[in-house]
This record gives structure tokens, C-alpha cells and sequence, in this order.
């Protein structure tokens, strides 16, 4: 008997692990013609895969003070064997991981994939992404630089938009009135041990929702005989990982994601100040709004808004009944389309300066 | 108290002018109170009212010095009879020409000086009619600048204090106010242009961009109370106040005896005196609009020196600039280029230096300081070779990495392919 024949009889013996292997052996995936969505999630899964490793090892090097983290950080990028490729691809997967996410989420809504019985796994991802852009927001002031020390005073700002508590969060969020060393604790203390606690919780019970209930399967596609999981979609997932990977090394090749020049509290904010690409829409609107609408704050009207939409989005299981029935529905294909397009065009004329 | 308060007034009313009044001086540090104000201060008439206004910033008024320190009279009395009544010193409204005099009454007076402020300087009148001004008063004409035309007549506020005329970045503004009337300075043979110009210089620059207040203003080359223009042979010794080595650098150049024997100011002749340019390489030469052309001309020896100098100060420069382009290029790929940045710098101030020894208008010596700098920037741009190098070796190795990769993704396309066709 070979070597590994034995060390399986060996655990099989103790764990019972035969049936496991027959359910991998038997699981299958629908395929149709708009297969090639399932992949996403996968992806996004990876690029967190690497942003762990990745943090990790920035970790080794990376301190979370107002006096040294800059320095850390060019440390990291100059001195350590390998640190500027690490930290270039830390920064790239995340944008990649946001952009996968969003893909995915655009993806499950037009497939109509969060009726029931799937609505838990819709909610957990809807709050995977709402963490992903919390791991964004957090992450991009820790290297303390300029733009990201007055994007975070922007951005912090916001909260304070709040009723009746907005003072209270935004001390809480930066730590005092100012953005100082005290938000970068707060914020690295929220990117490395709040936020992958709760998002590795959330990624395995949004895996095990669709492990338990199957991949959902479009009802207007023509069924095709399904593709069993081992190896025909396991491999598959690999090859866009490995995409994903390709894509990685060539944007961290091609562009070196760049240190900028240390935050000066004192200094006057430099023009321009934007945030990442995933809040631009936002951004930009609020930017938009009048001061005062109806007497009552653009901003807060805004944000409002924002929230209510958000809110609004998150609900589509509980407001989209056709589809639960297995119907079509065309106010959900619009309001999908509108929220795309507005996304899009928004985060599109922000580059090309539309808006200054 | 009251029989030595009464025969001081006595004395003070045959000595008008002579000295500060006893009963117009309080306690030093504790502000003055007295009549003058309160009544004055409930005047309709501005011209009247608005002296009483200013006394609460007065410099005097705040160290117990009332009104009568300088007009006299009685600043107890509420009765404005027994108040300005000239039998008590009031002589009212002092005249430009006793002006000098009345502020020296006291701000000669050393021992007097000593309660207020140890270190003040006490020769401010002496200094005063050595002055054009003081020069020009004594001759009675009453239009020239005395102690109040740059100090203020009321509310006078210590020239520390950035809301004084006579505050560094302050006193180009006071002296304009008559040296930038071009038709009053006509009367007295002056251009009346040197403000327009002084404002252009680097001087000006420095003073009110850089807010560099040891950056110097009129009073720092003509002086502030024995303001004067520097005659044409100590014009050199006024730049070299500040401008230590370039004096040294030019004394031992043969400019310095050349320019004694035609009678020429030396700084001047290329840096002019008010419009101090920032120097520019591009001046050192014989050709139109360089400063050496004004004496040389092509051909002559000094022509030939002025070209020597030109090209070690531009080469150094241009070789500067692409070195520092190349640092920074990498810099911003990430490279850290710190001991780079401290080359460059090394060669800049060796740059530096270079420019110094051009007053000495040595070839030799200009040359020894360029040389030190293109030895440095050889270093430096060999620092950027090396990370240039480094970022190539990067970007192959991820595109090596990329290939294997793209290789990968087809060997398993292909792999699910067969895996697919069999099932």
C-alpha cells in the first residue's frame, strides 16, 4: 500500500472523512450561457486571501504612529528584500478585491440570485462589501501621507453630517476633533483586528449558506447537464485566480503604487483631494449638492439620501416579489441598470476632471 | 509731595523742552492716568479727540508717561484753564522743528532712559542731526522727517511691534511716504524711483515673501536715525555687513583697486543699489545685457576670464539638473535616494561656494569649487544608475513572473479542456 493510501486510511479511520470525498465527488455547478458570474465571487475571495498575506507581512515592518508610520512605510518600500513588491500588491488587491466585489454583487442582482430562499446570503455579502470599504477607508490613511491624511479629514468629516450623534462618532472615529496620531491608531487597530474578524466570520457563513443551497441557477436559462465541482470547476477557479494573479504582477510591475509626500497637519490641504476611485460617486454628488436645500443641509440631504438608497438596495429581497415568483421584473432590471450607470458615469467623469 | 510737585512745574515752565516733566512721569509699567485723556477722549473735534483714543496702545502712556510728558501743563486738573495753562509748561502743539528735541528730552537722557528700558540706545538725536534730516531741519526746513514723521505722533507703539511704521517689513511703506513722492524728492535731487526699485530686489523679496525680517529695509543700509546715503567708497563696506564672503571673495580680486582708482561703487556697478536682482550665471559675461560688457569688451582678457567663469558655473549646473532629474524620477519609482539627495546637495553648496569665489574673478578658484561639485555629482549619478538599474531588474523579473503565469492559466485551460472532452 503507497504512503498516501495509508495516511488517508489512517484520518479516514478517525474522522469519517469517506463521505466528504463522495459529496465533493457528487457536487456540481448549473451551467448556462451566463456561467462565468460564479467566478467572481471566487476571485474576490482570493484577492482577500492575498491581502491577508500580504498584510501580514507588512505588519512585520509597518508602525502606526504619526511620526513613524510614513517612515515605516518608505522602509518597507526601499529597504526590506521584496517589502515594495508586497506593498504594491497590497495596494493593487485591494482595489482589485473592491472592484471583484462589486462585479460579484452586480452580478448576483441582475441573475436575481437573492430571492428566497437566498436572501441571508445576499445580506452577508451586501455586508462584505460594506467591509471591504471599510478595510479601503481604513487602510488608505495608514501610510500617512498627504492625500490620504486630507481625503480622511474629508471623509471623516461626513460623520459629523450625522444627527443628533454625528459630533460624538466623528470623536470617536478620529479619536479627538482632528484627524492626529490618534485616528491612525484608531484606524490600523480597525484594519488589522476589527475588520478581518468580523469579515472571516462573514465569509464563512456567507460560504456556507451558498454551500448548503447550491449555486442559484437563472430560471430563463436553458439547462445544460450541470459541471461537477471536482476538478471541472475547481480548476476553473484556479485559472482565474491565476488571471487574478497575472493582472496583480503586471499592475505592480507597470505601476508601482507610490509612497506621495508625508502629511503636514499644518500644511494647507493640496487641490485636488479625492478619494479612492470606490467613493468617487459619492463624492462627486455630495460635491454637486447646493449648500442649503429647502433649508435644510445639501450635505446631510445627501448623505440621507445615500443612506436611504443603500438601505434600499439591501432590501431587494424583502421589495422584489416578482422574482421570488419566478417572473420578470422590469423595475428591478431599472433600478439595477440606473444604479450602474449612475455609478459608472459618475466615477468616469470624476477622471476625466468633469467636475473641477 | 505737593511743594516739590508745585516748584517742578515752576521749574519746568522756564525750561520747556528741557526735560521730562515730573508730574507727567508715573510709575514705570503702570499705565498713566490723567485729565488730558478723559476730558479729550469727550471732545467732538477728531483732531482733537483722536490723540486721547490712541493713548491706551501708547508706548509712553502705558509706562505712566501722560500727555504733559511732551505738551505740558497740569494733567491732574479737570479745569482745561489750570490744564493748559502755559504758566504750568503747556505749549500745546509741538512744532516739527522742536519735535527731535522733545523726544531727546528724554530718549538721550541715559540715566533717565535706564527706568524704562537698560539696553535702549540713548544717541538717537546725536545720530539725528547727523542725518540728511537732521541736517536739513537744522537749516529750517520744517518738511523733513523728524521723530514723529516715522514713529507716530500718538500711539506710538515699540518698533518690535508688527503694527509699528517702523517694523522691519513695515519700513519701506514709512520712508515711502515721502521718498515715493518722485515731485517732493525732485526738490531735493533725488529720483524718487528707489522704493519702485528697492521693492523688486531680492532684499524686498526675502523681507516680505520669505518673512525674513533680518532681510534688509532702507534703515539697514542708510541707517534709521542718521539716515544717510552710503558714499561711493563705503557702499562695499554697507553689502559686506551682511555679505561677508563675497567682500572678502572681491578684495582679493583686481576689480577692488581698479574700481577705487575710477571712483566706482563695487557692488553696485553689477548688483545695482536699490533693484538687487537675484544674481543669475547668465549675467558673468561681454554680451548684451551681461554685466561685464559694461567695462570689457570681446576679446580683451577680461572677456576671456568672464567666459572661462560662465562655463564652469553653467556646466556645473546643467549637469546638476539632469543628475537631479534622474534622482527624482527614481525617487518617485520608490528607490530611496537619500544619500543621493545629500550628494546633490553637497554639490550645491560646492555650487555655491563657486559662486562666492566669481567676486574674486579667479578662474583658478571658481574652478577648484566647480570641480568639487562635478566630483559629488559624478558620485550622485551613480546612485541613480544603481537604482535605475535595480527598477529594471524589478520590472523584468515581474514580467519573466507574468509570462509564467499567462503560461500556467493556458497549461491548465488546456488541462480542463482534456479533463472535459474525456468526461
Amino acid at each position: 500500500m503507497k504512503l498516501t493510501e495509508k495516511l488517508w486510511q489512517a484520518l479516514d479511520e478517525r474522522y469519517d472523512l469517506k463521505p466528504l470525498l463522495d459529496f465533493a465527488r457528487e457536487k456540481a455547478v448549473p451551467r448556462h450561457r451566463h456561467d462565468w458570474m460564479y467566478y467572481f465571487g471566487g476571485l474576490t475571495l482570493f484577492f482577500f486571501c492575498v491581502q491577508v498575506a500580504t498584510g501580514i507581512l507588512l505588519l512585520l515592518y509597518y508602525r502606526p504612529t504619526a511620526e513613524a508610520a510614513f517612515e515605516s512605510v518608505q522602509f518597507i518600500m526601499t529597504r526590506v528584500p521584496f517589502g515594495w513588491l508586497i506593498r504594491s500588491i497590497h495596494s493593487w488587491s485591494a482595489n482589485l478585491m473592491i472592484a471583484s466585489a462589486f462585479i460579484h454583487m452586480f452580478t448576483v442582482y441582475f441573475a436575481g440570485a437573492y430571492v428566497k430562499p437566498r436572501e441571508l446570503t445576499w445580506w452577508t455579502g451586501a455586508a462584505l462589501l460594506l467591509l471591504a470599504l471599510g478595510f479601503g477607508f481604513s487602510g488608505y490613511l495608514l501610510p500617512w501621507n498627504e492625500l490620504a491624511f486630507f481625503a480622511t479629514r474629508v471623509g471623516t468629516d461626513m460623520v459629523s453630517k450625522v444627527p443628533f450623534i454625528g459630533h460624538w462618532l466623528l470623536r470617536v472615529l478620529r479619536g479627538g476633533e482632528d484627524v492626529t496620531g490618534a485616528t491612525l491608531t484608531r484606524f490600523f487597530g480597525i484594519h488589522v483586528a476589527v475588520l478581518p474578524m468580523i469579515s472571516t466570520f462573514l465569509i464563512l457563513l456567507h460560504l456556507a449558506f451558498i454551500q448548503r443551497q447550491g449555486m442559484h441557477e437563472p430560471a430563463e436559462e436553458p439547462k445544460l447537464p450541470p459541471r461537477p465541482f471536482f476538478p471541472n470547476f475547481v480548476l476553473r477557479e484556479f485559472m482565474v485566480w491565476l488571471v487574478g494573479l497575472a493582472l496583480l504582477a503586471a499592475l505592480a510591475a507597470f505601476f508601482p503604487w507610490e509612497l506621495g509626500k508625508k502629511a503636514d497637519p499644518f500644511a494647507p490641504a493640496p487641490a485636488g483631494i479625492k478619494p479612492e476611485w470606490y467613493f468617487l460617486f459619492m463624492f462627486e454628488t455630495l460635491k454637486l449638492l447646493p449648500a442649503k436645500v429647502l433649508g435644510i443641509e445639501g450635505e446631510i440631504l445627501g448623505l440621507a439620501a445615500f443612506s436611504a438608497g443603500g438601505l434600499f438596495w439591501f432590501l431587494a429581497p424583502v421589495w422584489d416579489k416578482k422574482r421570488a415568483r419566478g417572473e420578470k421584473s422590469v423595475f428591478a432590471l431599472l433600478v439595477g441598470w440606473g444604479v450602474v450607470l449612475y455609478i459608472a458615469s459618475f466615477t468616469a467623469l470624476s477622471y476625466l476632471g468633469v467636475f473641477q | 509731595m505737593r511743594l516739590l510737585a508745585l516748584s517742578g512745574v515752576t521749574l519746568l515752565a522756564s525750561l520747556a523742552f528741557a526735560g521730562p516733566l515730573p508730574q507727567a512721569v508715573g510709575i514705570p509699567g503702570k499705565p498713566a492716568q490723567d485729565q488730558c485723556t478723559a476730558c479729550h477722549q469727550a471732545l467732538d473735534e477728531p483732531r482733537l479727540q483722536q490723540p486721547a483714543l490712541q493713548a491706551a496702545e501708547d508706548i509712553h502712556h502705558r509706562q505712566g508717561i501722560t500727555c504733559a510728558g511732551c505738551h505740558g501743563g497740569d494733567p491732574t486738573s479737570e479745569d482745561p484753564e489750570v490744564a493748559m495753562d502755559p504758566k504750568k509748561g503747556f505749549v500745546g502743539k509741538i512744532p516739527p522743528q522742536k519735535v527731535p528735541e522733545v523726544c531727546g528730552s528724554c530718549h538721550s537722557d541715559a540715566a533717565f532712559m535706564l527706568r524704562y528700558a537698560p539696553n535702549i540706545p540713548t544717541d538717537q538725536l546725536a545720530q539725528y542731526k547727523t542725518s540728511k534730516h537732521g541736517l536739513a531741519l537744522a537749516k529750517g526746513d520744517g518738511r523733513v522727517a523728524t521723530c514723529a514723521s516715522c514713529h507716530g505722533a500718538h500711539g506710538v507703539l515699540p518698533p518690535s511691534d508688527a503694527r509699528s511704521p517702523v517694523y522691519p517689513s513695515r519700513i519701506v511703506e514709512t520712508c515711502a511716504r515721502c521718498h515715493g513722492d518722485a515731485a517732493l524728492m525732485k526738490q531735493y535731487g533725488i529720483a524718487g524711483t528707489e522704493i519702485e526699485e528697492y521693492k523688486q530686489s531680492v532684499h524686498y523679496q526675502a523681507l516680505t515673501v520669505k518673512n525674513d525680517l533680518s532681510a534688509p529695509t532702507c534703515n539697514d543700509c542708510h541707517g534709521s536715525h542718521g539716515a544717510t546715503p552710503p558714499g561711493v567708497s563705503s557702499v562695499s563696506n554697507v553689502c559686506g555687513t551682511c555679505h561677508l564672503t563675497q567682500r572678502e571673495a572681491f578684495d582679493l580680486s583686481p576689480h577692488k583697486d581698479a574700481f577705487a582708482a575710477m571712483e566706482q561703487p563695487a557692488c553696485e556697478a553689477c548688483h545695482s543699489n536699490h533693484k538687487v536682482l537675484p544674481p543669475q550665471d547668465q549675467w558673468i559675461g561681454v554680451g548684451e545685457g551681461q554685466v561685464c560688457g559694461s567695462c570689457h569688451a570681446a576679446g580683451d582678457k577680461g572677456a576671456e576670464v568672464a567666459q572661462a567663469l560662465f562655463q564652469a558655473l553653467t556646466g556645473t549646473v546643467e549637469r546638476m539638473e539632469r543628475v537631479r532629474q534622474r534622482v527624482e524620477q527614481a525617487e518617485r519609482r520608490g528607490m530611496l535616494m537619500d544619500e543621493a539627495a545629500v550628494k546633490l546637495e553637497e554639490a550645491h553648496q560646492a555650487l555655491v561656494l563657486a559662486r562666492n569665489e566669481v567676486h574674486t574673478v579667479n578662474p583658478q578658484r571658481v574652478g577648484a569649487k566647480t570641480d568639487e561639485a562635478q566630483a559629488v555629482l559624478a558620485k550622485a549619478e551613480k546612485d541613480a544608475e544603481a537604482a535605475e538599474a535595480e527598477l529594471r531588474f524589478r520590472h523584468n523579473g515581474l514580467k519573466v513572473s507574468l509570462v509564467v503565469i499567462l503560461l500556467a492559466v493556458v497549461a491548465l485551460g488546456l488541462k480542463i479542456r482534456e479533463i472535459e472532452r474525456r468526461s
